[in-house]
C-alpha cells in the first residue's frame, strides 16, 4: 500500500506545490524581459554616459585647445545667451518652419504617389525609375541649381529639403502600399468592393500605420539636410547661425547648434509616436 | 454620388436578376466549360481541359495533392483569376470578375484590421449599399451564428485563428452570397479548432442552404463536408475521380465522431488515401 503511495501519480496534488524561482537574468540576456523602469533608467544612462564622455574629452583636452571642446555647461550657457541676446528662438522657429513646410509638402506629394504606384502597376512602370533613379542625387548637389534658379531665397532652402525628401518618401510609401496582403485586397474585391474602394478603403487604410512610419522616418532625414540647406547665403534659421559662429571659430555656437537640432529631432519623433497612436489606434491591439 | 451609389445598387440588382433568370432556366450555379489554366506561358499546367459543373445547394470539395489545381479552380470561380481556356459561368453568366454573389473564404485572415468584428461583418453589406438597420440586424444574426456575440467590439489582432476564421465565415455569409467558396479555411488552423470549425460549417449549411464549394488536402474533412468529392490529379491538373458520398445516404452528422460509425466511412477513406498515394508516388518514381 505505501510502495503504492509513493508511486507517481496523475491525481491532483495535495499540500504545498514545490517552490520554483526561476534563474536570475543577466544583464546580456537573450532577448531578456525588461520593466519600463527599468528602461527609463537605462536610457537616461545612456545619455549620462553621453555626456560624461564628452565632460570628460573636455576636461582631458589642453587648456589651450579647450576651447574647441567646450564643456556641456559652456554649451548649455551659449544656448541661453543666444536666446536672451541673439534672438535665437526665432532662428529655430524659422528652422522649424522650413522643416516642417518643406516636409509637408513633400508628403502631399509623395504619400499619395507612392499609394497609386502600389495599387497601380501601369503607374508603377511609369513612375518608378524615374523616382527610383533621382533617389541616388545627393541632396547637397541641387544647391548650385536652386541658387542659380531661385537665389538666395527661402523658396530655395524649402526646395532642397523638400527634393532631399520627396524621392525617398515616394519609394517608401510605394513598399508599404505594396505590403498589403494580396487576400485582403482580393476579399474586399469577392465582397463586391469597386477599384475606389480597394484603393482608399483597403490599401490605404491597410498600409497607414506603416506610412506614417516611413513619415517619421524620413522627417528625420529631413533634419540632418537642414545646415545644409541654411549654409548658403542664409541669415537666419540655426544652421546661418552655425555658420556664423564657425566663421569666427565659437565651437560653442556650433554645438550648441548640433545639440538644439538633436532636441528637436526628439521631439519631432515623440510628437508622431503620439499622432500614429491616436490616427491608427488600432495598429496597437495585441492579443491578451 | 448619390447617382453612382444608385447605378451601383442597379448594376449589382442586375446581376441578381440574370443570376435568379438563369437559376429558373435551370442553370447550374456554376459549370466550368472545358478550362485550361496555364503559367509562366505554359511551362505549368495548373488544369487540363476541365469540366466539371456544381450542383445546388451541394457541398462539392475539391481534394488532390499540392500543386493539383484546385485553388485555382475555385480562384476560376471567385473571378480573381482568368483561365488561359475555356470558360466559367455562374448560372449561365460569364464569370468575368469577383462579385458579391460569389462569396469567398481564404486560407489567410483577411479580416481588416482597422474594423471590430461586428463592422467586419458589416463591411461586405456596406460596399453593396445594404440600408443601417437591415445591415446591422443581418450582422447580428451571423455574429451569434459564429457564436462570437460576446466579440463583437474586439479587433481582429485581439482574437485566435479560429475566431478570425470564424469571423471571415460570418462576413461571407452576412453578403448574402449564392454560392460560398472556402479556400482552405482551416489549413492554419490546429487540429482541435478545425475539428470544431467544420461541425460549425455543418451547421451553417444545414440553416442557410448554401451552395459550397471547399478547396481542401485534408481527406477526413473532406468526406466529413461534402456531399460529393472531385479529386484533382497533379500537373496537368486533371479531374481524376468525381466521388458522390452516397454511403452517408444524403446526411449530414453535427457531430463528426457519428461519422466514423457510419457503415462505408472505412472504406471511403481507404479509397481517397489510396488515390492520393498513387498520385504522390507516380510523381515521385
Amino acid at each position: 500500500m505505501s510502495s503504492m503511495d509513493e508511486r507517481a501519480t496523475s491525481a491532483q496534488g495535495q499540500g504545498k506545490a514545490p517552490k520554483f524561482i526561476p534563474p536570475r537574468e543577466r544583464f546580456l540576456e537573450l532577448r531578456g524581459t525588461i520593466s519600463s523602469k527599468w528602461a527609463i533608467i537605462l536610457g537616461i544612462l545612456g545619455m549620462i554616459a553621453f555626456f560624461a564622455i564628452w565632460e570628460g574629452g573636455h576636461y582631458i583636452t589642453p587648456e589651450a585647445q579647450q576651447r574647441f571642446l567646450p564643456s556641456v555647461e559652456q554649451v548649455i550657457g551659449t544656448i541661453v545667451q543666444l536666446l536672451s541676446e541673439k534672438d535665437y528662438f526665432s532662428d529655430v522657429m524659422i528652422s522649424c518652419y522650413r522643416i516642417y513646410l518643406s516636409f509637408f509638402a513633400a508628403c502631399a506629394l509623395a504619400v499619395p504617389l507612392g499609394v497609386f504606384m502600389g495599387c497601380f502597376i501601369r503607374l508603377r512602370a511609369l513612375i518608378n525609375p524615374t523616382v527610383g533613379g533621382l533617389r541616388y542625387l545627393p541632396a547637397a548637389s541641387f544647391v548650385p541649381l536652386l541658387l542659380v534658379w531661385f537665389g538666395p531665397t527661402d523658396f530655395s532652402k524649402l526646395a532642397l529639403l523638400f527634393l532631399g525628401c520627396v524621392f525617398f518618401l515616394t519609394a517608401l510609401v510605394l513598399d508599404n502600399a505594396m505590403a498589403v496582403p494580396k487576400e485582403l485586397i482580393e476579399s474586399a474585391m469577392t465582397m463586391g468592393a469597386k477599384r475606389r474602394q480597394v484603393v482608399f478603403g483597403v490599401i490605404w487604410r491597410a498600409a497607414s500605420p506603416a506610412i506614417i512610419d516611413s513619415m517619421r522616418n524620413m522627417i528625420a532625414i529631413s533634419w540632418t539636410y537642414l545646415v545644409i540647406a541654411e549654409i548658403v547665403a542664409a541669415t537666419d534659421g540655426i544652421g546661418a547661425v552655425m555658420m556664423r559662429g564657425g566663421r569666427f571659430l565659437h565651437v560653442d555656437i556650433i554645438m550648441g547648434g548640433i545639440l538644439t537640432i538633436g532636441i528637436l529631432g526628439v521631439l519631432t519623433d515623440i510628437a508622431f509616436r503620439l499622432v500614429r497612436r491616436t490616427v491608427v489606434p488600432w495598429a496597437y491591439v495585441r492579443r491578451g | 454620388m448619390i447617382l453612382e451609389k444608385r447605378k451601383k445598387r442597379k448594376d449589382l440588382n442586375a446581376a441578381a436578376v440574370a443570376a435568379a433568370a438563369g437559376r429558373e432556366a435551370g442553370e447550374a450555379p456554376i459549370k466550368a466549360n472545358r478550362i485550361t489554366k496555364e503559367y509562366l506561358g505554359g511551362q505549368v499546367v495548373a488544369l487540363d481541359d476541365v469540366t466539371l459543373e456544381i450542383r445546388e445547394n451541394e457541398v462539392t470539395a475539391f481534394i488532390g495533392p499540392s500543386g493539383c489545381g484546385k485553388t485555382t479552380m475555385l480562384r476560376l470561380m471567385a473571378g480573381l483569376e482568368y483561365p488561359t481556356r475555356g470558360e466559367v459561368s455562374m448560372y449561365g453568366q460569364q464569370i468575368r470578375g469577383p462579385g458579391p454573389e460569389r462569396g469567398m473564404v481564404f486560407q489567410a485572415y483577411t479580416s481588416m484590421p482597422w474594423l471590430s468584428v461586428f463592422d467586419n461583418i458589416e463591411y461586405g453589406m456596406k460596399i453593396q449599399g445594404v440600408p443601417k438597420e437591415e445591415r446591422r440586424a443581418r450582422a447580428e444574426h451571423f455574429l451569434k451564428l459564429v457564436h462570437l456575440d460576446d466579440f463583437s467590439k474586439a479587433y481582429p489582432a485581439e482574437l485566435s485563428g479560429g475566431m478570425k476564421q470564424r469571423v471571415a465565415i460570418a462576413r461571407t455569409l452576412a453578403q448574402n452570397p449564392d454560392l460560398l467558396l472556402l479556400d482552405e479555411p482551416f489549413g492554419a488552423l490546429d487540429a482541435q479548432v478545425t475539428w470544431e470549425m467544420e461541425e460549425m460549417v455543418i451547421e451553417i449549411i444545414g440553416s442557410e442552404n448554401k451552395t459550397v464549394v471547399l478547396v481542401t488536402h485534408d481527406i477526413q474533412e473532406s468526406i466529413y463536408l461534402a456531399d460529393r468529392i472531385i479529386f484533382f490529379t497533379r500537373q496537368p491538373g486533371k479531374i481524376k475521380e468525381d466521388i458522390a458520398m452516397d454511403f452517408k445516404n444524403g446526411k449530414r452528422f453535427a457531430r463528426k465522431e457519428e461519422l466514423l460509425s457510419q457503415p462505408g466511412y472505412v472504406d471511403m477513406e481507404r479509397k481517397l488515401y489510396a488515390m492520393m498515394r498513387e498520385e504522390i508516388q507516380g510523381r515521385i518514381s
